[in-house]
């Protein structure tokens, strides 16, 4: 255990390395947030859809885009470099569980992008909107398990899109997919929004669990529905992490490393 | 006792064969073809504890692949592969304390960081008391002359300001084998004998196994006893470096100077090199001509110097590398 805090540890100093290109992040988010303002004001005639009023519907957005802000997306690229350039015979030399190895060196940055964007998207939402009528402070601690089951969530299975490189030469149309059914399954839109069978099944399933689960809990929030999100969540989380340990240990006898 | 022990051991790769042309590429992606490249082909010697061996050959011949086998990092197709008693691929975490590895072309530590805190980062992966790191730690940076640039990022240190941090990351929880894997290559001469003394010191004074594969024909001369070639994935070569050196080429080089004018005639076995008429170089082919004979033959009244040369290990290894 104490390697991979040691691990953590150097990950936020690397991530205070990179805090240049957090600025620019910072921008993207501010404009993302800037649109999804832009449309839902066009969109609402003042009342409510599928349950939502404007004002929650921004702050909904705020949150699921917090949730891929978070998620250090960018360990897709990072697999997929390692596996095809081969930087990972270096990492296979070590005492260390190579899938926690990972998680652990991500930590840092994600904690650092986590203080940073949920600022953002707290200063945004008051600007925008104003702040959540009958937001309730009891629900922060339910908040934060799903917004971390969420990202953990997330960051296994996207892991595990980028160890596909074991197994293809091109592996970015499964990057692609999953962003988009990220994307329409609860980012974009709550799954409210959606015929009820689509719910039905969506509520169950990964993509909705990343962002509309945590979403829906700080905008709408209900004991009665983190208690029904937040196992899903786990269920799904133990499941990504097993996803990322299989389809490491099949793909790393596949490994080929040429020269060098 | 073998520290390392290959047994059979081989490697296929399955590469996708793609046809010229746009028919073809829509043939291969509609039903790929896989061509079987053997990188390695049945591979079996063992190294001793203490020893240290140099694992050479053309590039593309089978060399990394190897290494990347007994360190665990590449499953075996076939055959077996025992590392300090361990199969490095089942015991892969348990063998990697006590092995260190030094990839010249790829990088162990935080570019963007300072070396010490790749070192610390590795003292607590490999779990080695805190006492012993810095008592470690002190010793790799007196050898390896570490101090000025232990506080640098690793983004503004040299090249060979770099590799020295490589292998002072490689050595921190002090393996027992030391696979290194082209080590100087682009290095400077001066960082190549600060390395060199490192190896060889490192090798007297812990007993460490040193597996070592270079195209620098200096690192093998300098550190190993026996050589290894390895040649299109099997093993060519397995001799002492000292036999190699002596017996390989079959031949010596003389140079001569002389007092007087003088003209020498090639004869059966000598192959002359340079004549000038007050100097003279030849090889010898010891097979065909005894090297004590031709000095006899020639007049001693005449000869004001006199060398008798070695051919180079560079061209030793050429010779092996063209011969098969």
């Amino acid at each position: 255990m104490g390697k991979y805090l040691s691990l953590a540890g150097i990950s936020v100093k690397n991530a205070l390395v990179y805090r240049a290109n957090v600025t620019g992040r910072i921008i993207f988010y501010f404009v993302f947030i800037f649109v999804f303002f832009s449309l839902w004001r066009m969109v609402y005639s003042g009342n409510e859809i599928a349950g939502y009023n404007l004002t929650q519907m921004v702050w909904y957005v705020c949150m699921t885009e917090l949730v891929l802000f978070c998620s250090g997306a960018g360990i897709f690229g990072v697999m997929n470099h390692e596996v095809k350039s081969g930087a990972i015979a270096y990492e296979l030399l070590r005492p260390w569980n190579y899938i926690y190895k990972q998680f652990a060196g991500t930590l840092g940055n994600m904690t650092f992008s986590a203080s940073v964007f949920t600022l953002m998207a707290i200063v945004l939402g008051m600007i925008f909107v104003g702040p959540l009528p009958g937001f309730n402070a009891a629900a922060i601690p339910f908040i934060i398990v799903s917004f971390m089951l969420s990202i953990t969530m997330n960051f296994f299975f996207l892991m595990s899109l980028g160890l596909l490189a074991f197994y293809f030469e091109e592996n970015s149309p499964f990057y692609f997919i999953y962003q988009k059914l990220l994307f329409v399954f609860g980012m974009l839109i709550p799954i409210e929004f959606l015929p009820l069978w689509a719910q039905g099944i969506l509520r169950y399933l990964p993509f909705s669990l990343i962002t509309w689960g945590p979403a829906k809990m700080v905008v709408d929030f209900s004991f009665g529905y983190a208690i029904q999100i937040i196992p899903l969540q786990v269920i799904w989380c133990i499941a990504a992490v097993s996803l990322a340990h299989f389809v490491f240990s099949r793909g790393v006898r596949k490994l080929n490393v040429h020269g060098g | 006792m073998a520290a390392i022990k290959l047994d059979g051991l081989s490697k296929t790769y399955k590469v996708k064969v793609r046809g010229e042309g746009l028919k073809n590429t829509f043939k291969s992606l509609v039903k790929p073809e896989y061509k079987e490249v053997e990188a390695v082909k049945n591979v079996s010697f063992s190294v001793e504890e203490g020893e240290m061996l140099a694992f050479i050959g053309p590039n593309g011949a089978g060399k990394s692949t190897t290494i990347k086998m007994l360190t665990g990092i590449l499953h075996p197709t076939s055959g077996q592969a025992e590392v300090l008693g361990f199969n490095p691929v089942k015991d892969r975490k348990k063998l990697s304390y006590q092995i260190g590895a030094v990839f010249g072309q790829k990088s162990q530590l935080s570019f963007h960081l300072p070396p010490l805190d790749s070192f610390r980062l590795l003292s607590s992966v490999y779990e080695i008391e805190k006492a012993e790191y810095e008592k470690r730690l002190a010793r790799l940076t007196e050898l390896l002359e570490l101090e000025e640039f232990l506080d640098s990022p690793v983004r503004k240190l040299s090249l060979g300001q770099r590799v020295r941090c490589e292998f002072a990351a490689s050595l921190l929880h002090g393996p027992r084998i030391l696979f290194l894997d082209e080590p100087t290559i682009g290095l400077d001469v001066v960082v190549k004998h600060k390395i060199r003394d490192l190896i060889k010191r490192l090798n007297k004074e812990e007993g460490v196994t040193v597996f070592l594969t270079s195209h620098d024909a200096g690192d093998i001369e300098n550190l190993c006893r026996r050589a290894i070639v390895i040649d299109h994935g099997t093993v060519a070569v397995d001799m002492s470096v000292k036999k190699m050196k002596y017996d390989y080429l079959n031949k010596k080089v003389v140079s001569l100077k002389f007092n007087a004018e003088t003209t020498l005639e090639e004869t059966e076995g000598v192959t002359l090199i340079k004549h000038t008429p007050y100097a003279a170089k030849f090889s010898v082919d010891t097979r065909i001509a005894a090297i004590g004979r031709v000095i006899a033959g020639l007049d001693s009244d005449n000869i004001a110097d006199i060398t008798i040369e070695e051919p180079p290990m560079e061209e030793i290894i050429a010779a092996i590398y063209t011969k098969k």
